[in-house]
């Protein structure tokens, strides 16, 4: 895999390079392809480490290209959406994601959703530059400290889980049998989904990083679970900002769909790989990239 | 699927059949509309490079400075490359709406109450999103 050792070998240092790469001289298509291959590679690398795309696409893509954070942000949210869209249905099918679940979170967080992007575009870009880097050093802290639980103990479900008829059964691969599954701490949860709402839509970040730890840590799902139900909320949340940043003008075509076109493919060939790479140490660079990419985001917003 | 018992109900088949479709030709119309862009298959109605030599603005500068539709007004120039690719993304955007409106149905048939309140609440949300009411305009 010596492609995939060059780029890991050499993201950090142009990621807290001083400057974006430079545009002048350079012809569109040049950086449409750039975008593509880049978007690739970011794929692969977001299945092999368990993140989702838009978290490293946003701060990474702000940092190398000479695009507007707007049209980063807003082609970040594209991404996001375009690959929760096309995993969302099998995710379905199989049913690990559950619907009953999903529609309860999403339907407070996609309101939240759209005040964040209201208050992304509204806002000077120097602002949201510093709380992306703020938020996106944050994440790389979640990721490193997270627990994890494969299934959650609940003993009493609360009365709004009751009340909404939240609870599933899947069938566990690994353990050959079915797995029950009810939750607790459901008005919590929905709090948390109100903040997640508005930071996926502040920042075009997607938001599995935050979607699973809920589902698994506070509301006790299973992980797998957490994992495909997070995907499901996200095409909805995703949505509800979407639409602001493509009535406000912050998709561009030409940014957003080489992005969704690489992420895609990238992601498909990333899901081949995960059996052959190490994802622990994948997963280690992730998070030094978005720790660097982090930093470099909130010197920008101090101007630096 | 290896037992009956943890099969998806109706509404989320119904939901993942819907999901399938609306996203598969999402993704058609946006690899289709991108290709007629950069080719130029169709007049723009801002050229390729005036973007490239500007995309380092804000979306509100971009705007101003080309005059560039906001909310719905992009829909009466829909056969120029670059509107028809801007199209395409928002098509995309539509498709969790597609769903919602199917499942819906199948939650309202089965007479429940508290998740076709939800469906509904869920896709009078995104719609007024979609409005651009609280989007459009700089």
């Amino acid at each position: 895999m010596p492609i995939f050792s060059v780029f890991f070998v050499f993201l950090p240092q142009i990621v807290f390079a001083a400057e974006a790469l430079p545009s002048e001289g350079t012809a569109w298509w040049v950086w449409v392809i750039l975008l593509f291959v880049f978007s690739f590679f970011l794929g692969i690398v977001a299945v092999v480490a368990g993140v989702g795309g838009g978290v490293l696409y946003v701060p990474i893509v702000s940092s190398l290209f000479p695009f507007h954070l707007d049209f980063v942000r807003g082609a970040g949210l594209m991404v996001a959406l375009a690959g929760a869209l096309s995993a969302g249905s099998p995710l379905l099918k199989k049913g690990l994601a559950n619907l009953k679940l999903a529609l309860s979170m999403a339907l407070i967080g996609s309101v939240s959703s759209i005040f964040g992007a209201l208050a992304g575009l509204a806002l000077p870009s120097h602002i949201v530059q510093l709380a992306l880097g703020f938020t996106i050093v944050f994440i790389a802290f979640i990721m490193l400290r997270a627990r994890k639980s494969e299934f959650p103990e609940v003993s009493t479900p609360d009365k709004l889980s009751q009340i909404l008829h939240i609870q599933g059964i899947y069938y566990e691969e690994s353990l050959k049998k079915e797995v029950d599954w009810k939750i607790h701490r459901t008005p919590v949860g929905l709090l948390l989904f109100v903040v997640i709402g508005f930071m996926a839509g502040m920042f075009g970040l997607g938001a599995g990083w935050a979607n699973v730890p809920v589902f698994n840590l506070v509301l006790g799902t299973p992980l797998k679970v957490s994992v495909a139900t997070s995907v499901f909320v996200l095409s909805i949340n995703d949505t509800a900002a979407a639409w602001v940043y493509l009535h406000k003008g912050a998709v561009l075509p030409l940014i957003a769909v080489p992005s969704i076109a690489g992420m895609m493919l990238g992601t498909k060939i990333g899901a081949r790989l995960l059996t052959k790479v190490k994802t622990k140490s994948v997963r280690v660079i992730v998070i030094t990239l978005l720790l660097l990419a982090g930093a470099r985001a909130i010197l920008k917003g101090f101007g630096i | 699927m290896n037992n009956n018992r943890a099969h998806p109900n109706k509404a989320q088949l119904v939901y993942a059949h819907v999901l399938h479709w609306a996203s598969t030709l999402g993704i058609v119309f946006v690899v289709l509309g991108f290709t007629i862009y950069v080719f130029e298959l169709l007049p723009l109605s801002v050229s390729i490079d005036d973007i490239a030599k500007n995309w380092h603005l804000s979306a509100a500068e971009l705007n101003r400075q080309y005059h560039l539709p906001t909310g719905w007004a992009w829909v009466a120039d829909i056969l120029k490359g670059d509107i028809l690719s801007f199209a395409s993304i928002v098509y995309l955007s539509a498709a969790t709406i597609f769903c919602l409106v199917a499942v819906a149905g199948v939650f309202l048939k089965e007479k429940n109450v508290i998740y076709t309140i939800i469906a509904i609440l869920q896709i009078l949300v995104l719609v007024f999103a979609a409005s651009g009411i609280v989007g459009s305009g700089h």
